[in-house]
């Protein structure tokens, strides 16, 4: 039930009219009534309201606390300092850190156990600092050549298949359905699928559609690391794909007789040279649609 | 710059006026309280004299409930609780002008007397929500806002006050 304070009421004049008239029925009424009345007469010494004023008045203000603007002003450039550190040691660290090199360009860069990296063009490497001396692992999409430091494994994934390997030099190349390694200096182990085999110096083996074929090779360091490509019984599809790659360029092809395989080196730092090698071995005509276009038409 | 911020408490004017509204009825809030009338003055004062020593970080419309607070958190320490004092207004007969008789204004007296005894003996609580609404003259929702309570317990205390005085006076 909800309190009635019906004294209360009346004593603030609040009481309904038949309220009021009820309890000025009941006997307590005329009583509550004299206090009501006596109680409203009842006051308090007065004080020197002045006086007291004038001594308040009196009193210093309290300063307030300015903080000068330059502390406030480096406090937020501090934090703000402090928190880009932070962003950048955790991106550093924990996001994978990427490497391209876009069409026409190669890159070379370091990894955390100074690994050197090369990546023809076209390539992305995605590599973690993270923990890196206990997992050195990174993923390939393209073409890079490895120069591994010495130390524990080091293993290099691609989408076809995985290379692991300890101190060594090599070469993955991993395009379409194709993954092609090389082996210049001291063992490489290749997983591709459920086969797995060792290379050594000087072997190179290609997976093309789950066909396997091994070659050597004489070579120290693959052939675009000095600005050529080798090609070994390759359709034009696929040099034409490379040339692309390396250019940066479009070629289209109008001509049906080019079932010939391409062995040899085209140079990729001098479009017309590798154009005019093209061209001349099957027996195609190179016209220059546009600065970025090429086509080959039959003679 | 800065002093474009300054809280309008530290004008004088300002100041003066707020003191002139709610010096006199924090002290009788203090006296209802103690009973001692030099010890409620000298708390409102401190209290006041705290807001003007830091008017800059008081906004005015907090100043009233930085006061009470002030006082009453500096009053905790005060133990000594003495009967409150009161008396009637001067102009005041407390009779009929009609009814002159002897024996009437006797009973006045009489009555007037067990009012104030029995003011006296009401409970601390209660004695200071009635007087804030008797010679203050404040309205509940005020009494609760400077109490911090609701306005059902301002009408509770009052209502709890009245019947206790009816009692005390029947005695």
């Amino acid at each position: 039930m909800k309190k009635n304070y019906i004294l209360a009421k009346w004593l603030n004049n609040e009481l309904s009219d038949m309220e009021l008239a009820e309890f000025q029925a009941s006997p307590d009424f005329e009583k509550y009534n004299k206090i009501k009345k006596h109680s409203s007469h009842l006051e308090v010494d007065e004080i020197d309201e002045n006086k007291i004023l004038g001594k308040i008045l009196q009193h210093k203000k309290a300063t307030p606390k300015i903080i000068p603007m330059y502390r406030k002003w480096i406090v937020r450039v501090a934090a703000i300092f402090i928190l880009g550190l932070s962003i950048t040691f955790v991106m550093k660290n924990f996001v994978p850190q990427t490497q391209t090199a876009e069409f026409g360009k190669t890159t070379t860069f370091s990894l955390p156990d100074n690994s050197e990296v090369v990546l023809n063009s076209g390539s992305e490497i995605e590599y973690k600092k993270w923990k890196w001396n206990a997992n050195r692992e990174i993923e390939l999409e393209g073409e890079a050549y490895f120069k591994v430091a010495k130390g524990s494994r080091f293993e290099v994934k691609t989408n076809l298949g995985t290379v692991a390997v300890l101190g060594t030099q090599f070469n993955v190349k991993a395009r379409k359905n194709r993954l092609d390694i090389t082996c210049y200096e001291g063992r490489v182990k290749v997983n591709y699928e459920d086969t797995q085999l060792i290379l050594t110096q000087g072997q190179n083996v290609i997976f093309e559609n789950g066909i396997q074929t091994n070659t050597s090779i004489n070579a120290l360091k693959p052939e675009w690391i000095d600005h050529q490509i080798a090609f070994n019984k390759e359709n034009i599809s696929n040099l034409l794909d490379e040339v692309q790659r390396q250019y940066n360029i479009i070629i289209e092809l109008h001509s049906k007789d080019t079932n010939a395989l391409f062995t040899g080196k085209l140079p990729t730092n001098n479009l017309d040279v590798a154009l005019q090698i093209i061209g001349t071995t099957y027996n195609l005509e190179v016209k220059k649609a546009a600065k970025n276009k090429i086509i080959f038409e039959q003679k | 710059m800065s002093n474009k911020n300054r809280s309008t408490t530290c004008d004088e004017i300002i100041f003066s006026s707020f003191f002139k509204n709610h010096f006199k009825s924090l002290r009788n809030y203090l006296y209802y309280k103690f009973g001692d009338r030099d010890q409620a003055e000298d708390l409102a004062q401190d209290a006041f004299i705290k807001l003007w020593q830091n008017c800059a970080s008081v906004p005015i419309e907090k100043a009233k409930s930085y006061v009470y607070t002030i006082a009453n958190n500096s009053s905790l320490n005060q133990i000594a609780h003495q009967k409150v004092v009161l008396r009637y207004a001067k102009n005041f007969g407390g009779s009929d002008k009609t009814n002159e008789n002897p024996e009437y204004i006797l009973e006045e007296k009489q009555f007037q007397s067990n009012l104030l005894k029995a003011i006296e003996e009401l409970n601390e609580k209660q004695r200071v929500t009635f007087l804030m609404h008797r010679i203050d003259g404040k309205k509940y929702s005020e009494i609760a806002i400077e109490l911090e309570i609701s306005v059902k317990t301002v009408e509770k205390r009052i209502h709890l006050a009245l019947l206790t005085l009816r009692k005390q006076i029947d005695l």
